[in-house]
């Protein structure tokens, strides 16, 4: 009789285990499309692995780049402002110039080339004449979004599953791009991610005894991007592509007129003999030539025709299959505002965890916890002599655990080392205050009467609840400063002491009641 | 079943000096430790590659031990900072405190040397100081919180004190230890050292309660709190040094880093709970308290 009201504590307690094992194990509940990084569900659980515990790349890295807030634009248009202050800057191109209007007539106007100081900044905008508020390091939060959304878009062009691309800001407000990669190697992520992706076609032609280079076609001039090809049958790797209705009758003029749609077409040299080649259409990469070709007949002649902009189509040849992969990559993906300032002496961290050392990582660590967790036991056994009051206690401690990783299975937050570390303390600090329940309640004597143990419960408890109250203090800082992998330990830690001292603790004083006052 | 006993300590027979003196010299020598470290190297402690910045790589030599650390000498250059041997398997884990070459061509040289790179992790120069200002900040504010916390608890001077002291001088004399057996401040350590702030306070408080709060004369109840606390803490440190020698024999630096702190940890609040706290509270109880 009123069995379940007595012990409802330890009813609650079983329904969130039932709840958690649920999470852990069904198969319903897996993640689908996971977009967290690390793997999916792997093995029989619903758990996720960090890059730690599976095997990845992690980048975490500024974007370069300085700012100047409150520029007056003085009546000039956005590409005019680029334009002029780049002239004002050594090795800065307009490309590099980035001008945000933010209301009519004024705006940001940010730099994002490797060593422009904020300084300097200032002094080109007050030799170009604009008038402006404060400079500082990195650049702005649509900079940045922009940037994300490329990057996202790179990885996924790649063929890179499961990769994040997310911004963390740290509490001294600096923002920091997080990359991760699970299963991939630290070099090729850091190749994909490192170039701009800056793809235009230039035209090569002699003019006037030289040789001139004018940009014909830019990133925005396309209105589809096909598929890289291996090519085969004498054609070499390409990417085929669609050029925009609007640019099309005027990029056919061009050819026609720099005489590289000639009659019979045009042969290019440009390799080999640069100063006497026919004029050459050039496929620019982050400003080098990634390869440089000429014009069949057919095609040329269709230009001269006027036809080829009625069906707009073009391929761009490369010299291999990778390079036209990554032609494709960069022109559907758009090329990155600003750069990621990693490299030997830029400003983030990096690190590469082998697949294989990441399944080590994951049987070891595992191996850690439940050896500590026995080791726990035995002084727990020794002391107190008594099954009744020490195998409750380790199954009160190890049931904290299985409903963190419920929860942690549950929003699909990946495990890392830091995280499984966390289990192992919050056990350490479980136990820490079954003993005392299990001490206080079975002190002077035996007990008999509820009433007893509800007291002697209620003191024990004001002894838990502070030692939570510290511990949750002493471990914020790290669950809200931005410390890189240790975020994971403090938030287990804080929740295991939150899940102990509402759930699971109350339980066990209840178990513990039920086996001493039979 | 063998159930062990907390040994019941004659208090009585020692006094308050005689009892606070061993702990309040171990915290004198940490602090002269952790001092002399930072005048002459400049900092309290040796910080690790998370703070300093720098590179480390995991590789995998197919070698014997003595012939695998020559091959590594030979493969890179500049010649890594530190090597050291993971127990469980013929890897090296390699640091390399360098600005100028990236970690990118260390990869390489590790693979061109025939070496299997299995993790590599690099850290910028100024990215390591803004986290060495953030791990301070955190450490700062979470002692503070701490002891905001147990002032509001206990709302008296001495027993309020006793405790913030004690905690104190869990985490001084770990970082002292570190030093003396080179272990360097890393992100693990510091979240041991957070987490120390957490666990020490446990058996202070716990002992605070049971002399401030219950009744009971001040030997019987030093003992059942002691009863309770030493088990707790020999739990905890029984649980630190295995993880920390399981996870050293496997290579997972950061558990084992985080275990030998906490291992340092434990036993210094052995002794500053029941020795240095419990002085203190002793004197408030019979001499401190003028009614």
């Amino acid at each position: 009789m009123g069995t379940v009201r007595d012990n409802w504590r330890i009813f609650v307690l079983i329904f969130v285990l039932l709840a958690s094992l649920f999470a852990l194990f069904s198969p319903t509940m897996a993640q689908e499309g996971t977009d967290t990084p690390g793997l999916a569900s792997s093995g029989p659980t619903n758990l996720e692995y960090g890059l730690q515990l599976s095997g990845g790349t992690r980048i975490r890295a500024p974007l370069v780049g300085v700012t100047a807030d409150s520029v007056e634009f003085g009546g000039d248009g956005a590409p005019a402002i680029e334009q002029n202050v780049a002239n004002q800057l050594d090795n800065v191109t307009v490309a590099d110039v980035i001008v945000r209007p933010q209301t009519q007539t004024s705006g940001t106007v940010e730099v994002t080339t490797d060593g422009v100081t904020p300084d300097e900044l200032g002094t080109a905008l007050d030799r170009a004449g604009y008038s402006y508020g404060s400079t500082r390091d990195g650049v702005t939060e649509a900079t940045r979004t922009q940037a994300i959304d490329i990057l996202s878009s790179k990885i996924n062009e790649a063929g890179l599953s499961g990769g994040t691309v997310q911004q963390i800001q740290t509490p001294t407000g600096e923002n920091y791009i997080l990359i991760e990669v699970p299963n991939e190697d630290r070099q090729s992520v850091v190749d994909l991610v490192n170039e701009r992706g800056n793809v235009r076609v230039d035209v090569y032609y002699p003019s006037g005894g030289d040789y001139q280079q004018d940009t014909v076609l830019e990133q925005d001039d396309f209105q589809s991007i096909g598929n890289a090809r291996q090519g085969g049958d004498g054609q070499l790797p390409n990417v085929p592509v669609v050029v925009r209705e609007d640019v099309a009758p005027q990029y056919q003029q061009r050819m026609v007129e720099t005489g590289i749609a000639d009659q019979g077409g045009s042969r290019c040299r440009y390799q080999s003999s640069p100063d006497e080649t026919d004029p050459c259409l050039l496929l620019i990469v982050d400003g080098n030539v990634v390869n440089a070709f000429g014009m069949s007949p057919d095609l040329a002649a269709s230009m001269r025709s006027g036809e080829w902009a009625q069906d707009p189509r073009f391929i761009l040849q490369t010299t291999n299959f990778s390079e036209a992969r990554e032609v494709a990559i960069n022109l559907r993906a758009g090329a990155l505002p600003a750069a990621l300032d990693i490299g030997p002496d830029g400003d983030g961290t990096s690190s590469y965890i082998a697949p294989s050392q990441g399944a080590e990582f994951r049987v070891d660590s595992l191996l850690t916890g439940i050896i500590a967790v026995l080791a726990v036991a035995g002084v727990v056994f020794l002391r107190y002599g008594e099954v009744e009051v020490a195998l409750p206690m380790i199954v009160t401690a190890l049931s904290e655990v299985v409903i963190l990783l419920g929860f942690a299975a549950g929003i699909g937050y990946p495990l890392d080392l830091s995280v499984i570390a966390g289990f192992i303390a919050v056990i350490g600090t479980g136990v820490d205050d079954l003993i005392i329940i299990a001490d206080e309640v079975m002190a002077q004597g035996d007990v008999n009467s509820r009433r007893v143990f509800q007291s002697r419960f209620r003191k024990a408890f004001w002894v838990i609840g502070a030692a939570a109250a510290t511990t949750i203090i002493a471990m914020s800082p790290l669950a809200v400063l931005s410390l890189g992998d240790l975020q994971g330990f403090a938030i287990f830690t804080i929740l295991g002491v939150i899940v102990g001292v509402l759930l699971t603790r109350p339980a066990y004083g209840d178990i513990l009641r039920a086996l001493l006052t039979r | 079943m063998v159930a062990f006993e907390v040994p019941e300590i004659d208090y009585t027979r020692y006094t308050n000096r005689q009892l606070a003196a061993i702990p309040l010299a171990i915290l004198a020598i940490a602090l002269i430790i952790i001092g002399g470290w930072y005048a002459v190297t400049g900092a309290p402690v040796n910080p690790g590659l998370d703070f300093t910045g720098g590179a480390e790589l995991r590789v995998a030599v197919d070698a014997p031990d003595g012939q695998a650390r020559e091959q590594i000498q030979q493969a890179f250059d500049p010649a890594p900072e530190t090597i050291r041997s993971v127990p469980n398997d013929n890897t090296y884990i390699l640091t390399f405190q360098t600005e100028s070459v990236g970690v990118s061509s260390l990869e390489e040289q590790a693979r061109a040397a025939g070496f299997e790179v299995e993790s590599s992790y690099t850290v910028s120069a100024s990215f390591g100081s803004r986290t060495q200002l953030l791990a301070l900040g955190g450490v700062a504010f979470a002692f503070l919180g701490m002891s905001a916390l147990v002032f509001l608890m206990f709302r008296t001077f001495v027993p309020s004190v006793a405790v913030v002291l004690s905690a104190f001088s869990d985490i001084v004399v770990p970082v002292a230890l570190m030093n003396l057996l080179g272990i360097q401040l890393t992100l693990g350590t510091v979240a041991a050292l957070l987490m120390l702030i957490g666990y020490s306070v446990d058996s202070d408080i716990l002992l605070n309660n049971h002399i401030l709060r219950r009744s009971g004369g001040f030997y019987e109840s030093t003992h059942r709190a002691m009863r309770t606390g030493v088990t707790m803490t020999l739990t905890s440190l029984a649980a630190m040094v295995v993880m920390t020698l399981v996870a050293t024999l496997f290579g997972i630096q950061l558990l084992a880093a985080i275990g030998t702190v906490l291992v340092f940890g434990l036993t210094t609040d052995l002794v500053n709970t029941y020795m240095l706290n419990l002085s203190l509270l002793r004197w408030y109880k019979y001499e401190g308290v003028s009614n």
